[in-house]
């Protein structure tokens, strides 16, 4: 065999092990459990001491601000500080909660990081499914949706104390990426169907991976199902406890911060882990869908808590920057703006907008979507006997880093 | 200079990933991976208020516990029933449904010629493709830079005869 023969199968060779050893990585989830563990068996000194140590640097980063700000930050991070090593979680209630790391599993890049960004919307034409507001998740029944135009008014009070917010990213998944979770899940790939990266399949159900949907966006998702060979399930607590066991046991408890409801149709309970995002000085804000709802992560169960099927976010890692946001005075005219001009007659209905909170929104871009803070007005009102509800979703980036 | 020090967890997220591959392309399970890894970065997690960045790289640090933490679990596991298993090509014992699945993935079998390299072959491979300099190799592996770039290509070789005659 020639030399230059040889060193081109070396070369190859080397190739193949770059690209082996870039692919080879642990299960989805592994990362967030080690950490988790070993943030566990940290003494309560050392933890202390870093979030101090952590604290001290992060205020010699930031520019210059008036003492008064810094003490009042302060005030606001030792309290934070103390009650995450006491043990004491935020939430809201008894059915908030989250099985990772928060703020720590985001990669944190500069303030606006990601450039100007593409605006979230509200998808036209879908119906919104509630006929109250995002605020307090409801099982109610479907409102109905009004096309023709509003004439807006706002008696609602908003307050927004804060002037920046996060806006995360991802970057969408690869085949081999959908791949790899299957893999952790023991499925095989059997196909890859039009639309979808891969089916694959275990002894007990068939997985099916989609990419991120554009219109109406939708973030990469798995299925699963149907199970066939998972008995019933017993856990303390209700049919949130029964679908998180059942989410546990296969690696798929979410991550990230949610609020759980459970939706009883007939013999179908469906139980809903709806994702949140925190914001410094707001809170927990919901992700909305297209229609201004919140959702997450669902997983179907039969009358005798067996899981039928779950659907959910594939687990990608997130990318963070904060961005400048608006005041409540200019989100409210915004809202108001949103009617179209000449649309106040006598027949056009009067709505008034009487609640408002900051949500999340998915806004696909290409090769990198993000999940960017927006205020989601709502109101209902009657037109001939049928009660509607209107929702207007305002983009909360300030506009100079918007491109539209 | 601790500011020349990055935040640990920095650190944790941008290594994990590599040093897991390193450990996979060691021994024959994801499970034992997944248990060595823990090991590495839960004895750097304790050893981090020692380490000096002047002194070296956080890359060839976390390389050096990685490689020692294997080297314990051989000791500790016995590398001859390893060998055995990687002559013979038995299925091993812990071989679970997921294990199963892993195989299939592109380059599983390639790693598998690596961990029947001998062992200073097969450091020098795990090494160099998760992203150490051929300085850092002959760091960890008491060699001069040059020595460590022989010793890499010989590996090579072995690692291309081995590959040639299974037709992987």
């Amino acid at each position: 065999m020639s030399d230059p023969e040889e060193d081109l199968e070396l070369e190859a060779l080397q190739r193949q092990l770059d690209d082996a050893f870039e692919t080879t990585r642990p299960r989805i989830g592994f990362e967030d459990e080690l950490w988790t563990r070993m943030q566990a068996r940290r003494p309560a000194g050392t933890r202390l001491r870093d979030a101090w140590l952590g604290l001290i640097q992060g205020i010699r980063e930031v520019p210059a601000v008036p003492m008064a700000a810094v003490a009042a930050v302060l005030v606001v991070i030792i309290g934070a500080g103390i009650v995450t090593f006491s043990g004491v979680h935020f939430g809201g209630g008894s059915t908030s909660a989250t099985s990772g790391l928060s703020a720590g599993q985001y990669a944190p890049q500069a303030s606006g990081a990601f450039g100007r960004l593409p605006s979230p919307v509200l998808a036209p034409g879908l119906t919104p499914k509630a006929a109250n507001g995002v605020s307090q998740p409801s099982t109610t029944s479907p409102g109905a949706d009004y096309g023709g135009p509003v004439a807006l008014t706002w008696t609602g009070k908003l307050v927004l104390n804060f002037s920046i917010a996060p806006v995360f990213r991802y970057q969408e998944p690869s085949t081999n990426t959908a791949d790899q979770f299957a893999t952790s899940l023991g499925a095989i790939l059997v196909s890859r169907p039009t639309g979808y990266m891969g089916s694959y399949e275990t002894t007990n159900f068939n997985i099916r991976v989609r990419g991120t949907v554009q219109s109406p966006a939708h973030e990469p998702t798995f299925t699963i199902l149907p199970i066939t060979s998972v008995g019933s399930i017993d856990a303390a607590g209700g049919p949130a406890d029964v679908a998180l066991v059942f989410l546990a046991e296969r690696s798929l408890a979410p991550t990230w911060q949610y609020t759980s409801e459970a939706v009883v149709s007939g013999d179908l309970t469906k139980v809903k882990l709806l994702r949140q995002f925190g914001v410094s000085g707001y809170g927990y804000a919901y992700l909305v869908d297209g229609t201004g709802e919140p959702y997450g992560l669902e997983v179907d169960l039969t009358s005798n808590n067996r899981p039928t099927e779950a659907i959910g976010p594939l687990p990608l890692s997130l990318d963070a920057a904060s961005y400048p946001i608006i005041s409540a005075d200019q989100a409210v005219r915004s809202a108001l703006a949103s009617s179209p001009p000449g649309a106040s007659s006598a027949s056009t209905p009067a709505v008034a907008l009487t609640s408002a909170e900051l949500v999340y929104s998915l806004v696909v871009a290409g090769d990198h979507s993000f999940y960017e803070p927006a205020i989601l007005f709502s109101g209902s009102f009657t037109v001939n006997g049928t009660t509607y509800v209107k929702r207007v979703l305002v983009p909360a980036v300030d506009p100079s880093q918007r491109t539209s | 200079m601790v500011a020349d020090r990055p935040v640990f967890e920095d650190l944790y997220r941008a290594y994990l990933g590599r040093i897991y591959a390193y450990v996979r392309a060691q021994v024959t399970s994801s499970a034992d991976a997944e248990d060595i890894t823990a090991q590495v970065f839960m004895n750097a997690y304790q050893a981090y208020a020692r380490f000096e960045a002047r002194n070296t790289t956080p890359a060839a640090w976390l390389f050096r516990i990685a490689r020692n933490a294997t080297l314990d679990h051989f000791r500790a596991h016995g590398r001859r029933e390893r060998l055995r298993r990687t002559i013979e090509h038995q299925p091993v014992a812990d071989m679970d449904p997921s294990g199963v699945a892993e195989e299939r993935i592109q380059y599983r079998a390639l790693l598998e010629h690596v961990a029947g390299l001998p062992e200073r072959q097969r450091d020098a491979i795990s090494l160099r493709h998760s992203g150490l300099s051929f300085e850092e190799v002959g760091v960890l592996l008491k060699c001069s830079e040059d020595a460590a770039k022989m010793l890499y290509h010989r590996a090579c070789k072995a690692l291309k005869e081995a590959v040639a005659m299974e037709g992987v």
